[in-house]
């Protein structure tokens, strides 16, 4: 038994758009997604039992309409080494250490905390921005909804080898943006 | 130390090993001892995947003509 629809926008529309809107890259198809998922979950209100909250289901049904539309993705625009950017060889690394300009800085006290708030949420969606589609889509499937290995590989379309590639030139882009944009920004000024 | 795998090798392996989850090898581990700029990125990749797994508490709302339509929809 679910509460009253019409009290649904107000109570999760908000939470599940800042859900969809961290996980796509436009604020249309994060309300799409969220429309969506409110119908669905209208459409499927008799069977919900109450073993979660409201909340807990809907972010579920969200959930699948986002691997739903990155299965779409990557039938409709297959990921191709253009997808991938360049490879991280000449922007990070000489010959065998750290560029001195892209090595790892020291995040400052309380790193942690700081992963936690909602500054840290903001930053890494202003990142994932800057990514190619492809690299950010493994990441949000791998790191963001914790999906395995193979099923995020299987979700985007590519083999498990290729999704290494993928994450870390997505962890090598977002460690050093997060660096700039949040964490050292007086470093990299 | 060129026995030893370049900071690229090791921030790749860095990267894989957080996806297998198997153990870093002896050599990876050494260049770790050593190498202050990596033991940083292994520490930096695990902060962000902490992160990234947390919902967002706060940030954009859906757009005030979405809302209505969305009311309208399930009214």
């Amino acid at each position: 038994m679910t509460s009253d629809p019409s009290g649904w926008v107000d109570a999760y529309g908000d939470r599940l758009f800042r859900y969809a809107l961290s996980r796509v890259r436009d604020e249309g198809a994060a309300e799409d997604l969220v429309q969506e998922t409110l119908l669905a979950a209208f459409k499927s209100r008799d069977r919900f039992k109450g073993e979660s909250s409201e909340l807990t289901w809907m972010t579920g049904i969200l959930r699948n309409k986002l691997f739903e539309l990155y299965r779409r993705q990557a039938k409709e625009v297959p990921l191709l080494s253009s997808d991938e950017d360049a490879d991280p060889q000449s922007e990070f690394f000489d010959a065998r250490h750290w560029k001195a300009a892209a090595a790892p800085r020291d995040w400052g006290g309380e790193p942690a905390r700081k992963a936690e708030s909602a500054e840290f949420s903001d930053a890494l969606r202003r990142c994932l921005d800057a990514l190619s589609a492809g690299v950010a889509r493994a990441f949000v499937l791998r790191e963001m909804e914790g999906l395995e290995p193979d099923a995020a590989a299987e979700a985007l379309g590519v083999s498990r080898g290729h999704l290494a590639v993928l994450l870390y030139r997505a962890r090598l882009r977002l460690r050093r943006c997060l660096e700039k944009s949040l964490f050292a920004p007086e470093a990299a000024a | 130390m060129s026995f030893l795998p370049s900071c690229r090798d090791v921030s790749r392996h860095l990267s894989e090993a957080l996806d297998s989850g198997r153990p870093l090898g002896m050599h990876v581990r050494l260049h770790l001892t050593l190498c202050e700029a990596c033991r940083r990125v292994l520490a930096q990749f695990a902060l962000i995947r902490h992160g990234a797994s947390r919902a967002p508490d706060a940030g954009p709302s859906l757009s005030a003509g979405a809302k209505a339509r969305l009311r309208r929809l399930l009214g």
